[in-house]
């Protein structure tokens, strides 16, 4: 169960209707989506929320993140509404394939002086874009003989200066064998890893949330694109929406790869499975190739 | 070489987004399939857009763009788009049609009012599609509609749908047809497979 | 079910696999208790989408796909695995609810080696997957 120092007995704060109408809002806002059984979880941040900003209740508190000018005070509720569990190496047979199988097949079709274009939405704390940047330097050998740019997003503003950071817990390096963690990292203290300038300097970070077209309109000709374990939050329309708006935000040729759980076969048609030694990962058709 | 920092991606001139619904269902017909898709997606704001991207569905052969019309009517939805898409259900194109199904299905509340008479269409392919969108109807009456086509729809397709249905949303009621369906088909092994798992299935609630 | 039982002890080793790709639930299991009782290793797709995926992810010597589903038809599915080199020979059989002289030359068209009609018989079914597989039938 989660840890609160407040006691519940100040709950419920919303009635039943009041959190729907709640939940439809930020579910337009967001793309995520609450079920009945998340009433504690979301209620607990809002009084939160409330205190803070010395909110008479929940219907003031209403108000001023549906119509404050600023969005000074949506940012701060969606930055601890978010759950943004990551760490390094997660999910790592997926970077196996990109060194192996994805970007070999990728710069067949490049010029020699073409960027390759890597976007990893959402980031999160930024253990995934420095995991991508750390495979990609060690393990592919052509590294050197391409300009690798890796932009990494994510909805929380908050969690993004935890990236730009690049501090890290000994929880969240885990799985880094200790000769990596010795050429990337510094240990600080007990628990700390600070991540290397090289790596924090090489990697763009931005604000962006994945379902605000505008925001994510700038994002084009990426090649490669991680979106891990975002769109489990989401509802089916919401998933359809990101990944038919990451097929503009693709190259022709370019390759998306979701989390192990999320299913593409579930959510859209337009992209081609390709498969990279055990892993599915999809693929915008290239020019002139007719779709699946 | 290796790891560079690229420039933080900087937003094109106009947002397209702020394009007005003349302007994009002029861009829902133009040549190129990007531009299309722009339109396809933005129109999914104006409610008055919706019998425009219905008419380019039908019209439409890029299935990128097809995808963004299918997300787009999703978030439109109305008795008035279900009832178009119902149409597009006799389209002798196989992925028009599928296609049709799929939104269809992500509508149930909008295609509810032309159910009863898709369930007696003369065509046995209109009324499965009916029965599949009635299983997944969240509706007080399913089970009873569903009941009704086993005892009386000719057509073994059909009624072995409804029974498909049963297995999920049947109650004890359904019971008695479900037995005494078994002799209006018999020696067929799917229909008599797929009764018994809706037997059991129903035992088991 | 009684008329899947005489497949119980067939012979076929079980080294033989096949992919069912069908947006009924009862109609997977169907198709998974038929065949396995024959001997068969069976995996389900729920659309063609995922039933492409599937088809990549693990070699199969059949695939049996219904022709309407949501996200990628039948035909749809087929074309597109007779043009990836990686799975292109694998064989398939396509079953509909159609069975229109129309419907026959667009599932070979799209590349189905075998075309069957709902509802499918047991037997029938066991012979073609094995006549196909090469599995020894009973
Ligand atoms: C569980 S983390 C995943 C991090 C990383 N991709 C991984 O797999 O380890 C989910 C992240 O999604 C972000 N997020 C949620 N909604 C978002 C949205 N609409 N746009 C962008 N990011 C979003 C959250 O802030 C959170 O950091």
């Amino acid at each position: 169960m989660l840890q609160f120092d407040r006691s519940s007995e100040t709950l419920p704060i919303m009635t039943d209707d009041e959190y729907a109408k709640f939940c439809a809002f930020f579910y337009r806002q967001t793309g995520i989506e609450y079920h009945d059984n998340k009433k504690y979880y979301v209620e607990r941040r809002i009084v939160d929320r409330i205190a803070k900003t010395n909110s008479e209740s929940f219907r003031d508190y209403f108000t001023m993140i549906r119509f404050q000018a600023s969005g000074v005070e949506m940012q701060a509720l969606v930055n601890l509404m978010t759950v943004n569990e990551t760490y390094f190496f997660r999910e790592d047979y997926q970077f196996d394939a990109l060194v192996t199988g994805i970007l070999p097949a990728l710069v067949k079709g490049k010029r020699r002086g073409d960027p390759i274009r890597i976007w990893s939405i959402p980031c999160s704390s930024g253990e995934e874009p420095y995991s991508i940047a750390i495979n990609i330097l060690e393990r592919w050998e052509q590294a050197d003989s391409w300009d690798i740019e890796i932009h990494a997003s994510d909805i929380d503003s908050r969690i993004l200066a935890e990236a730009r950071a690049g501090r890290f817990s000994a929880r969240s390096v885990g799985r880094v064998s200790s000769a990596l963690l010795s050429k990337y990292f510094t240990r600080k203290i007990a628990d700390e890893y600070q991540i290397c300038d090289a790596l924090r300097g090489s990697i763009d970070f931005s604000l962006v949330n994945v379902i605000d077209p505008v925001q994510t309109r700038p994002f084009r000709n990426f090649d490669i694109i991680f979106c891990r374990n975002l769109l489990i939050y989401f509802d089916d329309v919401a998933r359809r929406e990101t990944v038919e708006m990451f097929y503009d935000c693709l190259a022709p040729a370019g390759y998306i790869c979701l989390g192990h759980s999320e299913s593409m076969s579930r959510m859209s048609s337009i992209f081609r499975p390709r498969k990279f030694k055990d892993v599915v990962v999809y693929q915008k058709p290239g020019p002139g190739e007719p779709l699946p | 070489m290796g790891l560079v920092k690229g420039p933080p991606p900087a937003a094109e001139a106009v947002p397209l987004a702020a394009r007005d619904i003349d302007a994009l269902l002029i861009d829902l017909v133009a040549p190129d399939s990007g531009v299309r898709r722009h339109a396809a997606r933005d129109l999914g704001a104006h409610p008055d857009a919706a019998m425009a991207l219905c008419d380019r569905l039908q019209a439409e052969t890029s299935s990128s763009v097809r995808a963004v019309l299918l997300t787009s009517l999703i978030r439109r939805q109305s008795p008035a788009v279900a009832a178009r898409l119902t149409t597009f259900l006799r389209s002798d194109d196989t992925p028009l049609r599928n296609a049709a199904i799929e939104a269809l299905q992500e509508m149930p509340d909008a295609v509810a009012p032309y159910l009863q008479a898709l369930l007696v269409d003369p065509d046995s392919d209109i009324r499965i599609f009916a029965v599949n969108i009635v299983a997944t109807l969240r509706h007080r009456r399913a089970p009873e509609w569903l009941t009704v086509v086993i005892r009386s729809d000719a057509h073994v397709n059909v009624c072995a749908a409804a029974v498909d249905g049963l297995s999920e949303v049947g109650g004890p009621d359904a019971l008695a047809d479900l037995h005494a369906l078994r002799h209006r088909f018999a020696d067929n092994d799917f229909m008599e497979f797929a009764i018994d798992t809706a037997i059991r299935r129903i035992g088991q609630d | 079910m009684s008329r899947v039982e005489p497949f119980a002890r067939n012979p076929n080793d079980g080294s033989k696999r096949v992919l069912v790709v069908d947006d009924g639930t009862t109609m997977r299991l169907f198709y998974r208790s038929v065949l396995e009782a024959a001997g068969f290793v069976v995996e389900e797709a729920a659309n063609g989408v995922e039933g492409y995926e599937k088809a990549l992810a693990q070699p199969f010597d059949l695939m049996i796909i219904d022709i309407n589903m949501p996200k990628m038809d039948g035909y749809s599915m087929l074309r597109a695995i007779r043009a990836d080199a990686a799975v292109r020979a694998t064989p398939a059989v396509t079953i509909s609810t159609e069975a229109g002289d129309k419907d026959v030359i667009k599932a070979f068209e799209a590349g189905a080696n075998f075309y069957m009609v709902k509802p499918v018989a047991t037997r029938e079914l066991t012979e073609i997957a094995c006549l196909i597989t090469g599995a020894r039938p009973q």
